[in-house]
């Protein structure tokens, strides 16, 4: 069998793994739960505004329990291999050990993918009712037609799962050379908490006057990946002559991601080579 | 003359233990060639780096001097292990897969041909009595049939060489007696077989060869008749005893130079006579009930 054959193989037991977890079937009830409740906040009436609230509150939605999801089924479907030590009998097959890293992240992606689209179905499908309804009752806010860009909607699936894809490899790389599952947990989400704020640092390098200092947070910025980069879900969905946009700026971020992922993967793989299991 | 199933020379493996570059020498300066179609014990108490051995054998760990090879391949290269069965001490199987399914994963794992696998997989089922309980999840099964799937598993591409760890840890004795039968039939296949064990009694029934390891050293290696069997020494076993008969024989030995040492009641086994008294046909494998049946 080929390599893809066997990364193949093991990522759709991984999947498979996940997906039979509770942990994860909580979750999405819980995220569907969370964006479905959106609706109750109408009784404000917002207007047309709402429609962003919903958005709003759903993308937040999708974010926190997809970064929970991100995190923490990594580190489980990785130190669950290492403490039942299936990967002992795995690695002892002609399975090489970046194919193992490898094949366990795409089996998290297919469910990052399997999340994702469910979460932004399910958001698109409770915007979609209430524009409806706003239309009835505030026509005037509609004369252009319907607010909401639905294939943005869909561009913004792309975006969101390379953001967790990168949040997953980031764990992958920590799992990788961790000795607990719990150390990685707090690990990854202190390292996603520094790429969600890093923006801070990259808009005040330019004022630095100490070169050195200038030099380490340039290298830093580029160390942990710019989850701010990601963040482009009002302009997908909302989009405004102001605010779009272009397809070579989405283009630019999809690629930011998966260069993100790659490296992430292959300094998980180099970390993981000589790990004693 | 062809390479060894496996061979080993000045094998040293260290563990760092402290931080201060404090080392436990867990296989020290090991030796040894396993050749063809032969069942070979590694023995030695625990914590002496049978393991560790085995480890690095398969290359899942890293010598810190030395080298390893198996058919002639490097330890270190994934190609080695095309021809390698393994089953890990106390093995943890995916629970969430039934028998049949793990044994099915493992085979396209390990590249066996599509059109193969269904047969491959019913035939090592039925190898190792299992095929009766391969529907079921390996979360339900008992420790004997997380041996006996392992072992499916590890055979499940015709490998030429099997490597087992522990292979009757926690397994009844007619569990035990069962994976012994196994093994002696792998032999019979043509298969090499590597064993780590401290159950002695075991390996001595069915290992050619032997190696003795102690505090990661090697202390004796042969033949388990040679090493075993003392040379000036034979044991008769009369039918009909007879106390008269015995004097006279004595009196003949004594004519020839030689001396009755010994004179007791042959014992058959613990292991035998619980074998003798329970159905070894039904090792470890339940019955399946229906929810009708369980309910009256």
């Amino acid at each position: 069998m080929s390599a893809p054959g066997r990364i193949g193989l093991i990522a759709r037991n991984t999947f498979l793994e996940a997906v039979r977890q509770k942990f994860f079937n909580v979750l999405v009830v819980l995220s569907i739960a969370m964006i479905a409740s959106a609706n109750f906040f109408r009784q404000f009436d917002f207007g047309s505004s709402e429609l962003k609230f919903i958005a709003d509150f759903g993308m937040g939605a999708i974010f926190l329990f997809g970064s929970i999801l991100s995190v923490v089924v990594t580190a489980q479907l990785f130190f669950s291999e290492i403490e039942n030590r299936t990967a002992l009998t795995m690695l002892a097959k002609p399975v090489y050990r970046w194919e193992f890293i490898v094949g366990k992240f795409l089996g998290v992606f297919i469910v990052l993918f399997a999340f994702v689209t469910l979460m932004l179905a399910l958001l698109a499908a409770v915007l979609y009712w209430r524009e409806s309804g706003l239309m009835n009752i505030h026509p005037e806010d509609f004369e252009d037609g319907r607010l909401v860009n639905y294939l943005g909607i869909v561009e913004l699936a792309f975006s969101e799962l390379l953001k967790f894809g990168v949040l997953a490899a980031i764990t992958m790389l920590i799992a990788s050379f961790s000795n607990t599952n719990l150390y990685t947990v707090v690990l990854s989400f202190f390292v996603m908490v520094i790429c969600q704020l890093q923006y801070i640092a990259r808009d005040n390098w330019s004022d630095l006057d100490n070169p050195l200092l200038r030099g380490l947070v340039w290298f830093l910025s580029l160390l942990f990946p710019n989850f701010q980069m990601f963040n482009v879900g009002e302009q997908l969905i909302f989009p405004t002559h102001d605010a779009t946009l272009s397809t070579g700026g989405y283009l630019g971020i999809i690629a930011y991601g998966s260069i993100y992922i790659c490296m992430l993967l292959g300094l998980s793989a180099y970390s993981f080579r000589n790990r004693e299991i | 003359m062809s390479e060894p199933a496996i061979r080993i020379k000045d094998l040293t493996k260290d563990f760092r233990i402290g931080v201060r570059g404090v080392k436990l020498r867990a296989v020290d300066n090991l030796s040894l060639d396993i050749y063809d179609n032969q069942i070979f014990g590694l023995l030695g108490p625990n914590g002496c780096g049978k393991s560790t051995t085995m480890k690095i054998v398969l290359g899942l760990l890293e010598p810190t001097r030395g080298e390893c090879s198996i058919y002639g391949v490097g330890s270190h290269s994934v190609k080695s292990r095309v021809n390698v069965g393994f089953l890990p001490e106390a093995p943890y199987f995916y629970k969430f897969l039934s028998g049949r399914e793990l044994v099915r994963y493992y085979a396209r794992i390990c590249g066996v041909a599509k059109s193969e696998i269904n047969d491959r997989t019913e035939e090592v089922l039925k190898l190792v009595s299992m095929e009766n309980a391969a529907h079921r999840r390996v979360g339900t099964y008992s420790k004997g049939m997380l041996q006996r799937i392992g072992i499916a598993q590890a055979l499940v591409h015709d490998p030429k060489l099997v490597v087992l760890d522990e292979p009757t840890a926690g397994v009844d004795p007619i569990g035990s007696h069962a994976i012994a039968e196994l093994i002696v039939a792998l032999k019979e296949r043509g298969k090499t077989v590597m064993l780590c064990s401290h159950l002695l009694a075991q390996v001595e029934g069915v290992c050619d060869r032997v190696a003795i390891m102690s505090r990661g050293k090697l202390v004796l290696e042969g033949g388990v008749d040679e090493l075993l069997e003392k040379e000036d020494e034979r044991s008769l076993i009369v039918g009909d005893y007879n106390p008269e008969a015995q004097k006279e024989i004595e009196a003949v030995l004594e004519k020839y130079g030689a001396q009755l040492r010994k004179v007791e009641a042959p014992r058959i086994s613990l292991d035998r006579l619980f074998l003798q008294h329970t159905d070894g046909s039904a090792i470890g494998s339940g019955q399946d009930v229906s929810d009708k049946e369980g309910k009256q």
